[in-house]
């Protein structure tokens, strides 16, 4: 490049020169052309000295090039053989620090202490001469003694391992052996039953009633408990029984808010159902909920009272589980067959038998009084229309199971045995009191529609020999007829009577003459005497209302219940009031003949019967006591 | 219950002052009533029932009557006095077993009962002594009812037999007079006897099985025949009224000529005693009772007020 700029200087230099030059042509050619050649001679003898110059400064400048590129090769290739060695250097550290770092298994290996190594390794491994000195030859030994004891150790647990199994062999066998077992001793239970039956000890059966009775809801157990108590101690002819099934009563133990989750699922995809259908599901939900409500647990309790002629008191005990109320259903079962009485088909009606065995305790609505905010929730308005399902609640059922439940005191609620067994004996008087008054009753009336007054020995001295006036009907009546007859209304009116009694019609008749009783009999007969109220038709229709003297016989056949009802306990009662009447009726017709009529004729009932006198006090009653023995008629 | 529904009451009597009722029933009980308790305004429930029943005899109680201080009561055959100001303390004045079931009495001027009894006599006692002082005898069967003429001091007497007899003054020479009823007052269909009687000077009120009706004394015949339908039981004369009650469940108020002005339903079937508490100007009450435990209480006596009960 400088070159190139002194050529071009030297062109440019030329240029003016030769400018300058052709300017002084003119004037000095000649000199000029002299000089001029001088100056050209001179000019390229520069020009060769300056392109001298420049050779050589180019050379120089290649040259210098060339030893710097030769130098510097020379230190490239030390520096790479630097590289390489420091390379190799790292890659050696490296190495050495892989090797330092690696940890050889053997340092995982627990081996034992090196004292006890020393102690216990034989010599030949321990070799204690090489390892004191050379800790590498110690671990090496060590370990060697760690294989050996491994082996060992090894061998030693196959051996513990095949005596294992022969030993889990031989408990197989042995409890196949048990197994078999089991069945024999069951045999021989069965076979010891009949044994257990002759020496009265029913000892399995205790036992597996024991074992079910532990399903049993409370109220329930309750139950079982003081009734079997009461039957050991104090009546032989009392047994218990449990029914049911016991597998679903197990499975209520257990806990009950799985089964409700399921139930609030199903409810929701019911609800999730075609909506077309909606308003069938919705009582059908209704329905199911009842149900629910209403559910009985599965298992039952059974209470068998036996009586002395052989007739049986079956109860069933049921727990209703969300209502925590039990009900009872009752059944009769005779030795002899019942029949022929039509007007006592009411008496052993399971429905009623065992109305108001306590007063005015009717067995139609529960007795919880929680129940009636659960049925508002599922739309059951009285209890009363279930009850034929599932059984009477009576309050002495919920007395016997435990149960209190608030009443008129405050009391408190929960299953209770003290309540239980107070109450246990006073019941179970009552129910055989109550069956066996009923089967009385049944016998009684079968006799009572063929005519005949049943009066037993033991009772014939309240009537005299002879009573002429007969029982002609006997019937039924219900409560509609009854409240329809007139001559009843006093009753009626005073309370005496419910829609729960019986109601019967007698018809005593004695020629003309025609005596209608009607005739109240509470439940709790014989507890309350029957209520009779009477009309006569005989020369007109006179009613207790009416004439002093029927209604002095009301008050005989009625007010007199210690005297009428014969010996203990009492069942001669309605027989006995139905011979008072008719011989009442008799004194009645034979002492009104006595009245002067303005036409005589021969007097339809002849005296017969003996009478002090036959009228007495300001409205001139009849005698109608009957004196025994010495068989004449008096006033009270 | 059943007792209540059974019970009749065949006597009432007022104490001296007026303001208690005794009633006694055919259980022989006597239940003692306040007047003024049931009377006044603020009277609730409780006061309709007795203040007092005790047990005065073991049959029923046919006769009550009241002296100034005791009330005499009569049972089976035996007279019992209770001093009002000690009800329940009983001295007994008299048992005498052959009046035996029935008796009825009245008190006498000086101090006597006369007292009628079941054995068809008349028994004059001394009420201080209680000895017995005389025995009028004619009836032929049991004596129904006495009545007093306090001016002459005669004793009337009505009895089962149907005789009416009146007893003179004195010395006790009795008159008889046995009515022979005439057609219009007998009732063959009823009977004849006669369980009735008041006398009012010289008027005389009879009736029981015939009709009651009305004699004068002096001439001895009937001058009106009431037409009442029952046996009348007890009949009383009241300012120109009488009072008539028996089988039916009314009071009659007749007038002396024959007429009845009035029949006053009450709630027994039939009505055994009449009572008038005529000793007390606050308490003038009219009780009737029969054959029920309920005793009618007439204020107005032309309709029944409030009734006692047992």
């Amino acid at each position: 490049m400088s070159s190139d700029t002194l050529k071009k200087r030297k062109a440019k230099v030329i240029r003016s020169d030769g400018g300058t030059p052709e300017n002084k042509r003119g004037r000095a050619e000649g000199e000029q052309s002299e000089e001029v050649e001088e100056r050209r001679r001179q000019g390229c003898v520069h020009f060769v000295t300056l392109k001298k110059l420049n050779r050589l400064a180019h050379m120089r400048l290649k040259k210098g090039r060339d030893q710097t590129h030769e130098a510097k090769q020379r230190v490239d290739v030390l520096h790479l053989q630097l590289q390489n060695l420091l390379y190799e250097v790292m890659h050696l550290q490296k190495e050495i620090g892989k090797c330092l770092e690696f940890k050889s298994q053997h340092e995982e290996i627990e081996l034992v202490s090196v004292d006890e190594f020393l102690k216990e390794a034989p010599a030949e491994i321990s070799r204690p001469h090489l390892t004191k000195e050379d800790p590498h030859q110690l671990t090496l030994a060590r370990l060697d003694w760690e294989l050996e004891q491994r082996k060992r150790l090894a061998e030693q647990y196959k051996s513990s391992l095949c005596s294992k199994e022969k030993i889990l062999k031989g408990i197989e066998l042995k409890k196949e052996y048990l197994g078999s077992l089991q069945p024999g001793l069951q045999a021989i239970m069965q076979a010891s039953l009949p044994v257990q039956e002759y020496l009265s000890m029913p000892f399995e059966h205790v036992q597996k009633q024991a074992e079910v009775a532990r399903h049993l809801p409370p109220p329930l157990y309750v139950l079982f408990v003081q009734a079997n108590a009461y039957g050991q101690a104090f009546d032989k002819n009392l047994t218990v029984s449990i029914s049911g099934d016991v597998d679903e009563a197990k499975a209520l133990s257990r806990p009950p808010e799985d089964s409700q989750d399921d139930e609030s699922d199903s409810d929701a995809e019911e609800e999730q159902q075609n909506t077309k259908r909606r308003r069938a599901t919705v009582g059908v939900q209704l329905d199911d909920k009842r149900k629910e409500m209403l559910k009985r647990h599965p298992l039952s309790l059974c209470i068998d009272l036996k009586c002395k002629d052989g007739s049986v008191l079956h109860l069933f005990f049921y727990y209703l589980m969300n209502l925590n109320i039990l009900t009872v259903k009752a059944k009769v079962s005779t030795s002899a067959d019942l029949s022929g009485a039509i007007s006592a088909g009411e008496l052993l009606n399971s429905e009623s038998l065992l109305n108001c065995l306590y007063a005015s305790d009717h067995g139609q609505e529960t007795p919880n009084p929680g129940n009636r905010y659960q049925f508002d929730k599922v739309g059951i308005t009285t209890f009363a229309d279930y009850v034929s399902e599932l059984g009477h609640p009576y309050n002495w059922v919920q007395s016997l199971g435990g149960l209190q439940f608030f009443g008129d005191a405050p009391q408190t609620e929960g299953a209770q045995s003290s309540l239980s067994a107070s109450h246990m004996e006073a019941t179970m008087k009552l129910l055989r009191g109550r069956l066996q008054s009923r089967l009385a009753l049944h016998k009684q009336f079968s006799s009572l529609e063929h005519s005949i007054v049943p009066v037993s020995s033991e009772c014939q001295h309240l009537f005299p020999a002879k009573v002429v006036s007969r029982l002609a009907r006997w019937t039924m009546m219900s409560y509609q007829e009854f409240m329809e007859l007139s001559f009843v209304q006093h009753v009626v009116k005073a309370g005496l009577m419910k829609e729960t009694d019986l109601f019967f019609m007698a018809t005593v008749e004695r020629g003309t003459a025609r005596l209608q009783a009607a005739v109240v009999l509470n439940p709790r007969y014989p507890e309350i005497t029957p209520l009779f109220s009477l009309s006569l038709l005989w020369k007109g229709e006179r009613s207790g209302r009416t004439d002093d003297n029927l209604r002095a016989m009301e008050s005989e056949v009625n007010v007199f219940k210690s005297e009428l009802q014969g010996p203990r306990p009492g069942l001669q009662l309605l027989t006995n009031q139905i011979q008072r009447l008719c011989m009442c009726l008799d004194v009645y017709l034979e002492t009104e003949s006595q009245v002067s009529d303005g036409s005589e004729g021969p007097r339809e009932f002849p005296r017969e019967k003996m009478c002090l006198r036959t009228a007495r006090g300001p409205n001139r009653l009849k005698p109608f006591k009957y004196n025994h023995p010495q068989g004449f008629f008096s006033h009270r | 219950m059943g007792k209540l529904l059974h019970m009749s009451v065949f006597s009432q009597s007022f104490s001296p002052c007026g303001r208690f009722l005794a009633a006694g029933n055919n259980y022989g009980e006597i239940a003692v009533f306040s007047l003024s308790a049931a009377l006044s305004p603020d009277a609730t429930d409780m006061s309709q029932k007795p203040i007092l029943t005790f047990t005065a005899h073991e049959g029923p109680v046919f006769m009550l009557l009241s002296t100034d201080t005791h009330l005499l009561s009569a049972g089976n055959g035996e007279i019992s006095a209770w001093s009002w100001v000690e009800l329940t303390k009983r001295v007994v004045l008299r048992v005498v077993p052959s009046i035996c079931h029935f008796v009825t009495f009245i008190v006498f001027q000086d101090n006597s009962l006369i007292v009628g009894g079941g054995d068809n006599n008349i028994h004059i006692m001394d009420m201080e002594t209680g000895i017995f002082k005389s025995v009028l005898q004619g009836h032929t069967d049991y004596i129904h009812c006495l009545a007093l003429k306090e001016r002459e001091g005669e004793i009337l007497s009505g009895g089962e037999d149907g005789a009416v007899r009146i007893w003179g003054p004195i010395t006790y020479i009795f008159l008889v007079i046995n009515f022979f009823l005439p057609e219009e007052c007998t009732r063959p269909q009823f009977g004849k006897w006669i369980s009735c009687l008041a006398t009012d000077s010289d008027w005389m009120l009879c009736g029981g099985g015939p009709s009651l009706s009305l004699w004068h004394l002096r001439s001895m015949s009937p001058t009106s025949v009431f037409p009442l339908a029952g046996c009348q039981r007890d009949a009383m004369f009241y300012q120109d009224m009488i009072l008539a009650v028996g089988e039916g469940p009314h009071v009659s108020h007749c007038l002396l000529g024959g007429s009845v002005k009035a029949q006053i339903p009450c709630t027994s079937p039939s009505l055994n005693t009449l009572a008038l508490n005529l000793s007390s100007t606050e308490h003038r009450v009219m009780t009737v009772a029969g054959s029920s435990d309920q005793i009618d209480v007439f204020t107005n006596f032309s309709y029944r007020a409030f009734s006692l009960s047992f």
